[in-house]
């Protein structure tokens, strides 16, 4: 009797658990009518603070135009957004509308994870994108992501730093690596061992390995998602990155790697412990508020003394929608707002880039702050050259070998050249093992 | 009546007792037994398939039979994470437990204010696994921390303790060695079970204090001792929050705090990887289990049971 019960209550429990999968199974139709009901949106995104002040705005501007509709946002770092991006895609409890990185849109799309936007082009209105900067979210002929903004990479100069030192503002017009190097001991030299010149790159992404390629006209990836990155290349990157390190033009090793991993608002550049640091040009805005001094950007070196420039319009992000969601009418029509909404725009600015709907792009530039303003001319006037390929399925995991290199190198426990065959390596035995 | 005359009593009573007793029972016992069958049994029965298969998390996982297992043996990251736990289990647990044992002997003196400290030394415990002294160890040992400062004071250089591969895992280990309040709270217990009489005869008989030590407290606690052994190097093996906030989730800088369940977690949320991910799951239960077992086998030539 008693093991009846067991058994029954076995599978009544397996059963239960069963039908609530299948429940999980179904949604609706992305080309269907917007619903009328009560419905509950997730979205997410990461970023520093600034961002959530500004995007929480626009939730509520989108939420009095659909007072049916309630949109929950989760943020976080950037860290740890991807963590738990990865456990609640797993979970099958992914957030309705995210935030997608260049990063990772590949993986998660070959994965389909992410809904194919063109299914719900009903509600997503798209006329106003540039097909160049549509491509860049589309794999296989699927729009997975609809670009946000553009960014390009530049060179973060804290002028008040340099006016206190009585160091001039370096042309950047044809400025060299190496320019760059000696200006920062000069700061170093200066700085008393408070403050140091260059904020070292190598840790946070990889965007800086890929444009010294580029300057020299190679790329990391190839169409095939071969890693075709030269060696050399590789090596004379650590070299420099060792050579900042060893002539003090950076902060010792450890303190270096703190504050870089710190986070925006810790980073050498936030706290004016660096007089130049490699960003995103449009973290200016963010960068001037947490650090509160003027900061300029300035273009790349070693645009000049090569056959390409290496800088490109980088599409600073996606939003994309998961393939799972309930409610993927609804989800497109908030990302329809949040693309195209003027109001919407005039709240977000450039924060995300400057944006990639040139309607927008126009209708905010009365609007833009000195910062804002600062980086959308950047990107109008520093020639670029074509974006590299999408980073491929398996390489998300890119800038943690890059920085484990870089901590490898920094730390002597291994040879830049050495550090360069193991990261060619070890990045295409990841693509290949995500196949 | 007391509890055993009414077990026995129980035992005694008829079959239509002991099924009214087995159903409800049962009832009560129905949210373990889902919450085992689906939150422990299941995942653990899963895992050991998926260990057999390459499975990305979305797509549906795929068999591809014993490759995983062959991976642990070449995968050199595993084995530098497998060295730095190794260091960290085989370093912190005997300092956490002299510690413990330490304390404990100097609070069993029958100190005025014994429960204050006791509770002052236990308290590590509690918050030491905790989200949030990690994120206080980072500060504590960051550049701009509390370290540095007091080093600072004494003229020492410091140093991002945190962010130099040389230091990182001593932090770490630093760490666990602070919560060596709960062993302790233990050996206290231990201690209190120990007859004074012992000690008052060893007394009379000229033994000096090491000697009582060594040949009354010590064997006599040797089973707790031993206990609290296999109980802190399985928990220190398991070890996971600490690294993973001290290093932002990297196991960094260089792999220096990279633990063996980080590594795991990263094989299966950043990799993506989740057979393998199973199959490093099963291997540590097999490091365990091997530890577990020497540590028996040894129990056999130093742990004292009096009777």
């Amino acid at each position: 009797m008693s093991r009846g019960v067991r058994r029954g209550a076995v599978w009544a429990v397996l059963l239960s658990l069963t039908a609530s999968l299948a429940a999980c199974a179904s949604g609706s139709d992305a080309g269907g009518d917007l619903t009328s009901e009560k419905v509950t949106l997730r979205f997410t995104w990461w970023g520093a603070d600034d961002r959530h002040k500004r995007t929480q705005q626009v939730i509520e501007m989108f939420q009095r135009k659909h007072p049916n509709i309630t949109v929950k946002g989760e943020f976080k770092e950037w860290n740890g957004y991807w963590d738990s991006l990865a456990t609640t895609m797993a979970a099958n409890d992914a957030p309705d509308v995210m935030q997608m990185d260049e990063l990772y849109i590949a993986s998660y799309a070959e994965r389909g994870a992410l809904l194919d936007l063109n299914e719900a082009e009903k509600h997503l209105d798209t006329a106003n994108f540039d097909q160049k900067a549509l491509a860049t979210g589309a794999i296989g002929g699927k729009q997975y992501g609809l670009p946000v903004g553009l960014g390009m990479y530049s060179i973060m100069a804290n002028l008040d730093l340099l006016a206190k030192y009585d160091i001039p503002v370096p042309d950047d017009t044809k400025w060299s690596w190496d320019d760059l190097k000696s200006i920062g001991d000069q700061v170093s030299k200066a700085g008393g061992g408070q403050v140091f010149g260059v904020q070292s790159p190598g840790i946070n992404d990889a965007a800086g390995l890929s444009i010294r390629a580029r300057q020299q006209g190679k790329a990391m990836f190839d169409a095939e998602a071969k890693v075709v990155l030269p060696q050399e290349i590789a090596r004379d990157y650590w070299q420099y990155i060792l050579d900042l390190s060893k002539s003090g033009a950076a902060a010792a090793p450890s303190v270096t790697i703190e504050k870089a991993s710190a986070g925006l608002n810790q980073s050498a550049t936030a706290t004016n412990t660096a007089a130049f640091g490699l960003w995103w040009n449009t973290q200016l805005t963010a960068l001037t508020a947490a650090s509160g001094q003027k900061l300029k950007l300035l273009r790349l070196p070693g645009e000049t003394q090569g056959p390409a420039p290496g800088a490109y319009y980088k599409p600073s992000m996606f939003w994309s929608v998961s393939a799972r969601s309930k409610h993927p009418a609804e989800a497109a029509a908030f990302v329809s707002f949040l693309a195209n909404d003027e109001a919407a725009a005039k709240v977000l600015l450039t924060e995300r880039g400057v944006p990639a709907n040139q309607k927008i792009r126009e209708a905010i530039a009365g609007q833009l702050k000195d910062t804002d303003k600062a980086a959308k001319e950047y990107l109008d006037t520093v020639p670029v050259s074509d974006p590299p390929r999408i980073t491929p399925n398996g390489a998300s995991t890119l800038d943690t070998i890059l920085k484990r290199h870089t901590e490898d190198v920094l730390f002597g426990r291994t040879t830049p050249d050495a550090a360069a065959a193991s990261f060619i390596e070890e990045v295409q035995s990841e693509v290949d093992a995500a196949r | 009546m007391s509890a055993l005359d009414e077990l026995r009593q129980l035992r005694k009573g008829g079959a239509q007792v002991r099924k009214g007793d087995n159903r409800a029972a049962f009832w009560f016992l129905a949210p373990w037994f889902a919450g085992l069958l689906l939150i422990t049994v299941g995942p653990v029965l899963a895992s050991f398939a998926l260990g057999f298969t390459k499975y990305n998390l979305i797509q549906p996982p795929r068999f591809i039979g014993l490759d995983n297992f062959a991976r642990v043996l070449s995968d050199e990251r595993l084995h530098n994470a497998l060295r730095v736990t190794f260091t960290y289990v085989l370093v912190s647990v005997p300092l956490q437990l002299a510690c413990a044992l330490g304390v404990a002997l100097l609070l069993n003196k029958g100190l005025r204010g014994l429960a204050f400290y006791r509770s002052a030394f236990y308290l590590p415990s509690l918050l030491g696994s905790s989200v949030a002294i990690a994120v206080l160890w980072t500060q504590v040992f960051g550049t701009d921390g509390l370290v540095n400062r007091v080093l600072g004071f004494f003229g020492v250089e410091g140093r991002g303790w945190i962010s130099d591969p040389d230091t990182a895992l001593s932090t770490l280990i630093v760490l666990n060695v602070w919560t060596f309040g709960s062993p302790m709270i233990i050996f206290l217990a231990g201690l209190r079970q120990i007859p004074e009489v012992y000690y008052e005869a060893a007394a009379i008989d000229g033994a000096s204090r090491w000697a009582r030590f060594r040949s009354i407290t010590m064997p006599l606690l040797s089973p707790i001792l031993f206990f609290t052994l296999v109980l802190q190097i399985i928990h220190a093996f398991q070890s996971f929050t600490q690294a993973f906030v001290v290093s932002g989730g990297t196991g960094g800088p260089s792999d220096s705090t990279m633990f063996y369940t980080l590594y795991l977690y990263q094989q299966g949320f950043s990799r993506f990887d989740m057979g393998y991910a199973s199959a490093l799951a099963w291997f540590l239960l097999l490091i365990i289990a091997a530890f577990t077992a020497v540590n028996f086998w040894a129990a056999r030539f130093w742990v004292f049971y009096d009777d």
